[in-house]
């Protein structure tokens, strides 16, 4: 194991080209002044969906706000390629990355397998491709690390990564979806002739069950994993000299570096506090002990002696207060969380309901008026109908994806993905509601001279009205559930809880998500089948 | 003034012939059935005077006046029309219903003559003025439509078989309020329907059409004397007595 950097030294690769802060930056000789509290935008924080990311997103934003910083955390915002994407756009002004991570997957480069010489490569290349900056790393390294059950180790004969040449063959192979693509990941172990029998993508959150359960026979771990200790794993020691450090750093876009020096300056101070040991305890207080991730961050940072006021309470207490025993603790431990994220749980409802306003809202808008034309031109319906329904066959999480290079991350491709989903039911339901509206009424009221105006405000629109309405519900209830989709692509809602418990490994969190998304669901349900109830006209009107 | 004026009216539907050279007029105050089995060209011929059928040759004039001069839609609203299903506008109260054109005229009174026109269909507007059309029988429905097609008072009545979905008693006694209608107005009316028997009982002439023509044309009371070929082929099928 490579020895820990002295913190000067990290410092010092750092502002080595005075990079981080500019001309008239700190010094490793001259202590910095204090940083300006800025009272203009909060910093924006985001992370990547696994635990260590979200508690070191967490600790990013609690050093900011120990220097005066207001911060809007935008954590867990997805795999790594979504986050970067992110703070490419400057939609988040820094995040948790791994300098091995820059170097095999964003830059593509098998390169140097020396901490300081990545450092230096990444921090070269990033700032000349994407004027993104490596502020100094933490302290510590999270390494990718093939991990199996020590019995099939020892009845594989696997110590190695390059005993897989030979064995990987027959085993099942669990990784996480990111890693399958890249090329530091499943294609780099290809081209080095591993080639596993079959392979399966795991989230995160699941990796360790599926291999001690026997599902899998290796998984991608990361070194810092606070399970690979507790389920007594083993680790394939890299004797290929396959993966390349990865040193944990803040990597920061110009939103921080350069509009606030002096946030990057608080962050820079974190350089070489956090060591493997602390980080690895606290992936565990949050994977394994269900610790809240504020909490498990706020633990870190006194541990590691940095925040000296941030001293931790007395008994880490778990998410969800009590320790409730018995067959109802479960439930209790979910409704106690609920109580406990209440203010959190209320805001992502507020902003699930706008993401589902503004989406069928539009959707409305242009579908209404797409189906008045269609029924005057009726030939075009068939094609105009059959796309819609084509866009309803892509998967809600593709659709979102497919959104982003449109759209960067955030609400913007989420609306615009939810707006697509709902066409269809509306476009389909104004279009038959029109065309069935008692077609014998409309060939009276022409022959009597009713004007084709007339026709459809006095006798198509109104019939037609409770059918539309019957769409536009349709469409409700799909994009409320899709909506919690939605936090993939960091557009908040109550898919947060949601993908957050996926990635803590915690049901409980995942319900507070998915239990309040649900009765949004029944309620709107409820909501738009009274409008639809009242919209129909009495002469009609079921009794 | 002649009120309906055909001279030479011609139409196809792709390759179907529907009208081949007719030409018929219909003096003041008549009632012309157009007979004949379906088609026949009856129904596009009764749809060429109020303009929803566009011919492809001939001249059709209304009190005068070539259709195709006329704003089809004012046209429209100047002629009553009734069709086989009534066409009540489901969400609308008999009275509403029957009030639609003097509404769409900007008449005076309009609900007032909705009212009048139920009363002299024989549907007194205290019971039925409020009521949903779904809330009627199929005759009532019936003489709703006639009551909407009346109540403006225009002086043309088209009717495309407007007893046709009745069964015979209902039949009977929607007749008997079209023949109160006739008495006590000077309308002109067309009618279309496959019943020769129906069409002698309650039109003052009568024109049998087949395959796009007319074949014969007579006084409703001396058809059956006058009759040869396919009209009294029709007149022995349908059981009518001379």
């Amino acid at each position: 194991m490579t020895p820990p950097f002295s913190r000067a030294a990290l410092l010092a690769i750092g502002l080595a080209r005075g990079a981080v802060l500019g001309a008239g930056g700190i010094s490793a000789q001259s202590p910095p002044p204090p940083p300006k509290p800025a009272a203009q935008e909060p910093v924006v924080v985001g992370s990547k969906s696994f635990a260590e990311s979200y508690v070191l997103g967490e600790v990013f934003a609690l050093v900011l706000e120990d220097a005066g910083y207001r911060v809007d955390r935008r954590l867990g915002l997805g795999e790594t390629e979504l986050v970067f994407r992110a703070l490419l756009a400057g939609e988040i002004d820094v995040y948790p990355e791994y300098t091995g991570t820059g170097l095999a997957a964003m830059l593509g480069e098998d390169g140097p397998s020396d901490r300081t010489a990545v450092l230096r490569r990444v921090g070269l290349e990033f700032d000349r491709r994407w004027g993104l900056r490596w502020l100094p790393p933490l302290g510590f390294e999270n390494n990718y690390a093939m991990a199996t059950r020590p019995g099939a180790a020892d009845s594989l004969g696997l110590r190695t990564l390059s005993d897989l040449q030979e064995a990987a063959g027959g085993l099942v192979g669990g990784f996480s979806p990111g890693f399958i693509g890249r090329a530091d990941g499943l294609p780099g172990l290809e081209a080095r002739g591993i080639r596993f029998g079959e392979t399966r993508a795991l989230l995160q959150a699941v990796k360790y069950a599926a291999l001690t359960q026997g599902e899998v026979d290796l998984i991608d771990g990361y070194s810092t994993d606070g399970a690979i200790a507790r389920y007594d794993l083993a680790v394939l020691r890299d004797d290929l000299g396959f993966f390349p450090p990865y040193d944990a750093a803040p990597l920061a876009g110009p939103g921080l570096y350069s509009e606030r020096p002096g946030a990057a300056v608080a962050l820079s101070r974190l350089a070489g506090w956090i060591d493997e040991e602390t980080m690895r305890r606290a992936n565990e207080r949050v994977e394994l002990d269900q610790m809240a991730v504020a909490e498990a961050a706020r633990l870190l940072l006194a541990e590691s002696g940095f925040l000296d006021d941030a001293s931790p309470p007395a008994a880490a207490a778990p998410r969800g207060e009590r320790a409730a025993t018995g067959p109802w603790a479960w439930w209790v431990r979910l409704l106690d969380r609920i109580w406990h994220d209440r203010a959190a749980l209320a805001g992502q409802t507020v902003r699930h309901l706008l993401l589902v306003l503004g989406s069928l809202g539009a959707a409305v808008l242009a579908a209404l008026p797409a189906g008045l034309v269609l029924e005057r031109r009726r030939a075009w319906a068939e094609s105009a109908l059959r796309g819609a329904s084509l866009l309803q066959t892509v998967p809600g999480i593709a659709l979102l994806a497919f959104m982003i290079p449109l759209f960067g991350i955030g609400a913007a491709p989420a609306v615009a993905a939810l707006f697509l989903y709902s066409l269809l039911p509306i476009l389909r339901n104004t279009y038959t509601g029109l065309v069935e509206a008692a077609p014998d009424a409309v060939r009276a009221g022409r022959a009597l001279g009713m004007t084709e105006a007339q026709l459809l405000a006095r006798i198509r629109l109104p019939l037609a009205l409770p059918v539309i309405m019957a769409g536009i519900r349709t469409a409700a209830v799909i994009n409320v559930g899709t909506a919690t989709l939605a936090a993939f692509v960091g557009a908040g809602g109550l898919g947060d809880p949601i993908v957050a418990g996926l990635a803590l490994r915690d049901s409980a969190m995942i319900l507070s998500g998915a239990a309040p998304a649900a009765a949004l669901a029944l309620f709107v349900d409820y909501g738009v089948a009274r409008a639809e109830r009242l919209a129909a006209p009495k002469g009609v009107r079921a009794r | 003034m002649i009120p309906i004026r055909v001279e030479g009216a011609r139409k196809r539907y792709g390759q179907t012939v529907a009208l081949d050279d007719v030409s018929v007029r219909v003096e003041a105050g008549a009632c012309l059935a157009l007979v004949g089995e379906s088609g026949s060209g009856k129904t596009t011929l009764l749809r060429a005077v109020n303009g929803l059928t566009r011919l492809d040759g001939g001249t059709v004039h209304v009190r005068g006046e070539s259709v195709r001069s006329l704003d089809p839609v004012a046209l429209r609203r100047s002629i009553g029309y009734v069709q086989q299903d009534s066409g009540l506008i489901p969400h609308w109260t008999c009275q509403t219903n029957a009030s639609l054109v003097p509404g769409l005229r900007a008449q005076p009174n309009a609900a007032e003559r909705g009212r009048a026109a139920l009363a002299r269909l024989g549907l007194p507007p205290d019971d039925f003025a409020d009521r949903y059309p779904r809330e009627l029988s199929g005759g009532q429905r019936q003489r709703v439509a006639i009551a909407r097609a009346i109540a403006a008072e225009p002086d043309v009545l088209l009717m495309d078989e407007p007893f046709g979905a009745l069964d015979a008693i209902t039949r009977f006694e929607a007749q008997e309020a079209l023949a109160e209608v006739r008495r006590s107005s000077n309308v002109t009316c067309v009618l279309v329907t496959h019943d020769i028997g129906e069409a002698i009982r309650v039109a003052s002439r009568v024109a049998v059409m087949r395959q796009g023509r007319i074949v014969t044309e007579a006084e409703a009371g001396q058809l059956c004397s006058q009759a040869d070929g396919y009209a009294a082929e029709l007149i022995a099928r349908s059981g009518v007595r001379a």
